[in-house]
């Protein structure tokens, strides 16, 4: 496992910026809100073309990261380079260049998924038809065709994270961000969203997307960056990470330093009979495909 | 009822003191009434607890409900002998069923001892719910007013023994007839408040307020001129036979002596409670037994939506600007808070200057009150976004994209607001006769809304915060007060500096002997408000695209 445990954080991923120049560069990136440090100087170097997974325990920082990152929230302190230009200091190349879909905003809920793709396709300064064209092939593909004209605060979560996909997707950008974009989401939906991903990178770009379920992550990406309390634990390919570890979540349990808190489940000996389960309710906490 | 205006230590106390009843009835059926009082009694005491504001806010209300049902129930009881005690009780008590039948559907409260779906887990019998649940909600302030104006309403026609009888038994009669009502209503349309529908409407009741104190303050003017309540004689004699306000009507038969009628008014009172219960009962049942359906009708078959490139729609320009233009013209239709706040501007704009002309207190100026009401939704302009002001953040890279897009906002309230004034001037110019005013009346406005324009652009950018999506009153997110009404009050007090120069140059023509002449604050007044609105939109563009993430944030609170 490279990398791991190092508190004060360098340069992660040097691996992945060998074999492909780097689609997002972050520099010392600090935020303070008050008391709470959310995030204690990250420097990450993620590689282009790759699917990218930001891993870790609710709180770790992973939204207020990728906020920063996308230019959505300011830092106190650092630097964030996208496709090599400044988030905060040219934000017109960056913009261009990028798709999001925050965790916890709001879309335009009083436009209906069709009027809502049109509306930020003009935004983005793409042509009438040439949005709407986008528009009509990411509603088919993304199984939303048959409520496009639906307005989206009638939606579902499922198809709330699909309008914003498509949204995020309709300028064609070189990297998209994607905070918890499997949160609660149906297995279905799940699967549509999968496959327009692994289609966008298979072409070369760039999908960074945050999640705290690990056989997703590991299923998914070819690179991984491990949060937890604010600092990156570990970052690099899944199998570097991974390690001598049996699966990506003892990995990262071990990496977070969360190993022992399962077996303390001695006080609560009267739950479900006397059968001994203990070992499920872990299992089935993380079934979540 | 809705469960995210809740407050969480109320929640967390329904569900305890749910379970417990649970518990309870499974042990001992017959005393549930005596639980939900106290669950009642708990939920008010733990929706105090911790917070002084609302602490401050509940007891001012009881204070307040004290007081003036004191002093109406005083009023009520002078009104005896008189000659109008009759219509004036009777359709006080058609107003008070009035109100509490239409108020849940427009202020759900929250009183979770009445929310059904809160009970649906619990093994209870329909009859002795009703009964609990009844009981439940004869507790609070609503019900305490209510008992007052009753007990004055008979005081006020009750004469003789036979009078007083019938009082004693009129008076809980109104009461229950009034709540059973209310929770009928409320029971029945329930799966519409809870929907998305229903949670619209209820913030329209804003607009509900506003419009309604104008308007009854324009027909309280012409009631209290004299022999006004003697026009109100044929709705009484419709009204005495409209259950609940029988039940005051029967006090003043019997007092009269008609105790046929009495008897008829008796029989028909009982009747409608007893009705309204076992509606009551029906609906509660009815919903405890069946699935929630409210998402399969919103599945059902949907009005394709402004289908691409029709009519209207097809007139705007293109890029952001059509698009920002035509998203602000969606929201005005479609968002419930913009829509009201839009509506109670567009309504209170004509009625202020219509019913003054009708009054004879009118003046061609006065079209100018709706443009300064429209100019106040340039204000905070991203807030009305909520969090999706990311959408438009993320396409903002330059100072030019910012001034694009305020300048589409703008355009949108324009295009609404300039025929708007043009209209409600023209309308009040021809109710006092002075068409001579006309293009002055139409100057000053635009003039003045250019004015608004510009100052709204500038709070926009400067004074941005968050609209709760929730509450029809809440229009500011907590600990947000101060910069919004700030932002406004600053912004209105340099928009009267901005067009001063206009509003003189009229008041200088009208009041010179050059009232010919008046028609140049027109021209003056447009390029003036072109003006005005260019500069603040040029001045706040570069503060919009220079904050983006502040401004986020800032309109995120909701």
């Amino acid at each position: 496992m490279p990398d791991q445990g190092d508190a004060t954080g360098g340069t992660y991923g040097t691996e992945g910026a060998r074999t492909a120049p780097s689609a997002v560069r972050v520099e010392g990136l600090w935020k303070r809100f008050g008391e709470q440090v959310a995030v204690a100087g990250i420097d990450l170097e993620l590689p282009a073309g790759k699917f990218i997974g930001l891993v870790g325990p609710n709180g770790a920082g992973k939204t207020t990261t990728l906020s920063m990152v996308t230019g959505l929230l300011r830092p106190d302190m650092g630097r964030v380079l996208v496709a090599g230009h400044d988030v905060w200091a040219d934000p017109t190349e960056v913009k261009a260049r990028i798709g999001v879909l925050p965790e916890g905003l709001r879309l335009f809920e009083r436009l209906s998924g069709r009027e809502l793709l049109g509306y930020m396709g003009r935004l983005r300064g793409l042509a009438g038809e040439e949005t709407d064209k986008r528009a009509t092939q990411l509603l088919d593909i993304l199984d939303l065709a048959g409520s496009q004209h639906k307005l989206v605060v009638d939606y579902s979560t499922g198809m709330r994270k699909k309008i914003g996909l498509a949204a995020a997707l309709l300028h064609n950008p070189e990297v998209l961000f994607l905070d918890e974009p499997f949160e609660g989401v149906d297995p279905v939906s799940a699967q549509t969203i999968r496959g327009v991903l692994e289609r966008y990178t298979a072409s070369g770009a760039t999908v960074v997307f945050s999640s705290h379920v690990m056989e997703l992550v590991e299923s998914l990406c070819d690179w991984v960056a491990v949060m937890a309390a604010g600092r990156i634990r570990a970052a690099g390919p899944l199998a570097d990470v991974r390690g001598s570890a049996p699966s990506l979540q003892a990995a990262f349990l071990e990496l977070v330093g969360a190993h022992g808190r399962a077996t303390a489940g001695d006080s609560l000996d009267w739950l479900g009979g006397n059968s001994g389960k203990a070992g499920d309710a872990e299992n089935s906490a993380t079934v979540a495909r | 009822m809705s469960a995210p205006t809740a407050p969480a230590g109320a929640t967390g106390a329904a569900r305890t003191a749910g379970t417990a009843a649970g518990a309870a009835a499974a042990a001992a059926p017959p005393a549930l009434t005596p639980i939900f009082l106290r669950i009642k009694l708990s939920l008010l005491r733990n929706g105090l607890k911790g917070s002084s504001k609302r602490k401050a806010a509940y007891f001012s209300t009881l204070a307040l409900a004290l007081v003036v049902g004191f002093f109406m129930t005083l009023g009520l009881g002078l009104l005896h002998g008189s000659a109008h005690a009759g219509t004036v009780v009777v359709l006080l008590a058609a107003v008070l069923a009035l109100g509490w039948a239409f108020m849940p559907l427009f202020f759900p409260t929250g009183d979770e001892t009445l929310d059904p779906s809160r009970l649906v887990m619990l093994p209870l019998r329909p009859r002795p719910l009703v009964r609990a649940l009844l009981a439940a909600s004869l507790v609070g302030i609503g019900p305490l007013f209510t008992l007052c104006l009753a007990i004055g309403s008979v005081i006020a026609v009750a004469r003789g023994a036979a009078g007083a009888a019938a009082a004693v038994v009129a008076v809980p009669l109104l009461l229950l007839g009034c709540v059973t009502l209310a929770r009928a209503v409320a029971t029945a349309n329930v799966r519409l408040l809870t929907s998305r529908k229903g949670r619209d409407l209820a913030l329209l009741s804003g607009l509900v307020i506003a419009v309604g104190a104008q308007l009854a303050n324009f027909a309280g003017q012409s009631l209290f001129e004299a022999g006004g309540l003697a026009k109100l004689e044929p709705v009484e004699a419709v009204v005495q036979w409209l259950p609940p306000a029988t039940a005051v009507a029967m006090v003043d038969s019997v007092s009269g002596g008609a105790y046929g009628r009495a008897a008829a008014q008796l029989v028909l009172t009982v009747a409608a409670v007893a009705g309204l219960m076992w509606s009551w009962e029906r609906s509660l049942t009815k919903l405890m037994v069946t699935p929630d359906g409210s998402t399969i009708a919103a599945s059902g078959p949907v009005k394709d939506r402004g289908a691409a490139g029709g009519g209207f729609w097809s007139l705007m320009p293109g890029g952001r600007t059509g698009a920002s233009m035509q998203r602000s013209l969606r929201y005005v239709v479609r968002d419930p808070k913009t829509k009201s706040a839009w509506v109670t501007a567009l309504a209170i704009g004509l009625i202020v200057p219509v019913f003054n002309a009708l009054q004879g207190t009118g003046s061609v100026y006065l079209g100018s009150f709706g443009a300064g009401m429209l100019g106040v939704q340039m204000y905070n302009q991203f807030g009305q976004d909520t969090s999706a002001f990311w959408m438009v953040a993320q396409t903002i890279s330059n100072t030019r994209d910012a001034y694009v897009e305020l300048r589409a906002r703008a355009a949108a309230l324009a295009l609404v607001t300039v025929p708007y004034t043009v209209l409600v001037t023209a309308v009040t110019a021809a109710l006092v006769d002075d068409w001579q005013a006309f293009p002055a009346g139409v100057g000053v406005a635009l003039a003045l809304l250019g004015s608004m324009l510009c100052t709204g652009a500038l709070a926009s950018a400067r004074f941005a915060y968050s609209i709760p999506t929730d509450g029809a009153f809440k229009n500011v997110a907590p600990g947000q007060g101060g910069l919004a009404w700030g932002g406004i009050a600053a912004g209105m007090l340099t928009s009267a500096l901005v067009c001063a120069p206009v509003i003189a140059l009229a008041i200088w023509l009208n009041t010179a002997e050059h009232r010919d002449m008046s028609w140049v604050v027109l021209p003056i007044g447009v390029a003036w408000g072109w003006l005005a609105t260019w500069a603040g939109l040029r001045l706040a563009a570069p503060t919009v695209s220079r904050k983006l993430p502040e401004i986020l944030l800032a309109v995120s609170k909701g």
